[in-house]
């Protein structure tokens, strides 16, 4: 394993539609800082994003942890949730269990899960229903940043 | 990034240290945190400006100043040739008629005036056609204001994409007066000054040194109050001496004038979800909530930085409301096209190259330093963060502790500048400006 040079975490609670983005934005500014290329913040951005609005729209509370190593740059979405009965659907673009509400608010539109990973290099999704749900994505520096 | 030459970025004004007191008005206006204030003076940070023009309104001491050009500057020039922005016919009492204002310019020493409403037909013509067939991400966000271009390329890199890849409408009547003064007066192209009349000075830099990186047709600007007194001296003269103007008006229809207005599209995007924001602490709102996935179902952000749009920058003379109540009545008397102005766009469109020399791409900071000493500048930053009172005073030069933070990580300033964290800072400030305290 490359060496951790920089780790973060952000707790994020269900249905806060308020404070909903909160993780992502803080970990674009510190990519920011760090001044990586604007394409891995980017994709980077989005896979937080899609990942915390999951835990906001479906869960009751999730962590997302935010690391920087030589190689490459790691989120990691924990929440307690309901968890998802079936991963191959959910990854289906278009497919979605979003409420009307979510709808309105411009969420829900099943691209939540594909987004991730399409813009991760390596991408994992865990889920035991009735427990929650576990995604890792590791987006890779290749010598860009 | 590390083989990318670093860029000196030009700017459109100058802090004059002589009038320059350190009172940080111009510091705490500034919305990217570009200006830093040390031993007494303001001065900016070139990578990170995008030109606004907030420090020039902030400071009270008119310290900084726009570097527009007086028209003698032109003069090694065989033909000058005006580009009125459309802001300027909003900007005289109403008895001064667009006649009076084309001969204005010329009473000022201009030997043309450009017939500006053409280029602008064309590319209200070429947006639409651009956001129509657009299949990327939404929403996509106009490319005439300099500073917003800006303000994408330093702050939301991610949005950089959704810029209308295209020339601004000054750039394609700046390429037609070089080929057709060029072709009448057998001049080559470069005795021929195509020069833009502008509201603001973030114009002229887009001039200076283009965002994408390429070149402009254009050879510089001048600052609508460097032409008002001519213009009106002009309209005066001529209704003193009873005559009749005899240039052509320039303005046939209302959608030339509605580029003046923060909503330059509303017929030609009248298909498409349109929002028009204006001012800069709005626009970073509504980006701040585009990067957050809330806009999507939005296809065009017309955006402006300053607050109502052109009729506002900062060289314009009128007032603002003034000046849009104007621009409104001039709109309801006039047909939303003309056929004179349709002839012509007919003609140019299938002839233009809309294309920009090279695609807009995010401002690069040079000389990051290799990714460990980046990570420990973070690190080192929340360390300094912790020990700093978080009231963001800027007395300590810089605009909020985090960002003094980031200075003192980055080897630029001691964690001691603050005030509150040592006497020496404050006996300092007390030395450099007596008056405030």
């Amino acid at each position: 394993m490359p060496d951790e040079l920089l780790s973060r975490s952000f707790e994020v609670r269900g249905r806060d539609f308020e404070k909903a983005g909160e993780a992502s934005t803080e970990i674009k500014s510190l990519l920011k800082a760090l001044e990586i290329d604007p394409d891995v913040i980017r994709r980077t951005v989005v896979v937080a994003f899609e990942a915390e609005m999951n835990v906001v729209m479906y869960a009751d509370q999730g962590t997302v942890s935010f690391v920087v190593t030589d190689d490459d740059i790691g989120i990691r979405v924990a929440d307690r949730g309901p968890g998802i009965p079936d991963l191959d659907l959910a990854l289906q673009e278009g497919w979605s269990t979003a409420t009307d509400e979510m709808r309105e608010m411009g969420f829900g539109f099943g691209m939540g899960l594909p987004n991730i990973r399409r813009n991760s290099d390596s991408f994992t999704v865990e889920s035991q229903v009735g427990e929650g749900t576990v995604i890792s994505s590791r987006i890779n520096l290749d010598g860009v940043a | 990034m590390a083989d990318i030459e670093p860029v000196e970025y030009a700017h459109g004004f100058r802090i004059c240290d002589e009038a320059c007191d350190g009172c940080l008005a111009c510091m705490r206006g500034c919305p990217t945190h570009a200006i830093r204030v040390r031993h007494g003076k303001a001065s900016v940070r070139a990578e990170l400006c995008i030109d606004c023009g907030s420090c020039l309104r902030a400071c009270p001491r008119s310290a900084i100043v726009a570097t527009t050009r007086t028209l003698e500057e032109f003069a090694h020039f065989s033909y000058k040739v005006a580009i009125p922005s459309p802001v300027l016919f909003g900007q005289f009492p109403r008895e001064v008629r667009p006649e009076h204002i084309v001969q204005g310019l010329l009473a000022a020493g201009f030997d043309a005036v450009w017939d500006y409403g053409i280029d602008l037909g064309l590319t209200t013509r070429a947006i639409a056609d651009y956001v129509d067939d657009w299949e990327g991400p939404r929403p996509l966000v106009n490319m005439n204001c300099p500073v917003i271009i800006r303000l994408i390329q330093v702050s939301y890199p991610r949005m950089v994409d959704q810029l209308l890849q295209m020339q601004p409408p000054r750039e394609l009547a700046g390429r037609e007066i070089k080929a057709r003064y060029s072709r009448e007066l057998g001049l080559p192209p470069e005795r021929i000054a195509a020069i833009y009349v502008t509201p603001c000075q973030a114009r002229t830099i887009s001039i200076i040194q283009p965002a994408e990186g390429g070149s402009s047709w254009l050879d510089g600007t001048v600052g609508i109050p460097q032409v008002y007194n001519a213009i009106l001296e002009e309209a005066r003269r001529a209704s003193d001496a009873g005559e009749q103007p005899t240039a052509p008006s320039l303005v046939r229809s209302s959608g030339m004038l509605r580029w003046a207005t923060p909503r330059a599209f509303p017929y030609a995007l009248r298909r498409h979800r349109y929002l028009a924001v204006t001012g800069l602490p709005n626009v970073i709102r509504v980006f701040d909530d585009v990067e957050r996935g809330k806009l999507k179902d939005i296809d065009f952000l017309e955006c402006y930085a300053c607050w109502a749009g052109c009729g506002n920058g900062n060289l314009t003379v009128d007032n603002v409301y003034v000046g849009q109540a104007k621009l409104q009545t001039m709109m309801a008397e006039l047909p939303p096209a003309d056929p004179e102005t349709q002839a012509e766009i007919e003609r140019r469109f299938p002839l233009e190259e809309f294309a920009l020399e090279f695609p807009f791409a995010p401002r690069v900071h040079p000389n990051a330093g290799s990714l460990r000493e980046r990570v420990r500048r973070v690190n080192e930053a929340e360390t300094v963060l912790e020990v700093l009172p978080g009231y963001d005073c800027g007395l300590c030069g810089a605009p909020a502790c985090r960002v003094l933070a980031r200075d003192v990580a980055a080897g630029e300033a001691l964690a001691s500048d603050c005030v509150l964290l040592s006497p020496r800072r404050l006996a300092e400030l007390r030395r450099e400006r007596p008056q405030a305290s």
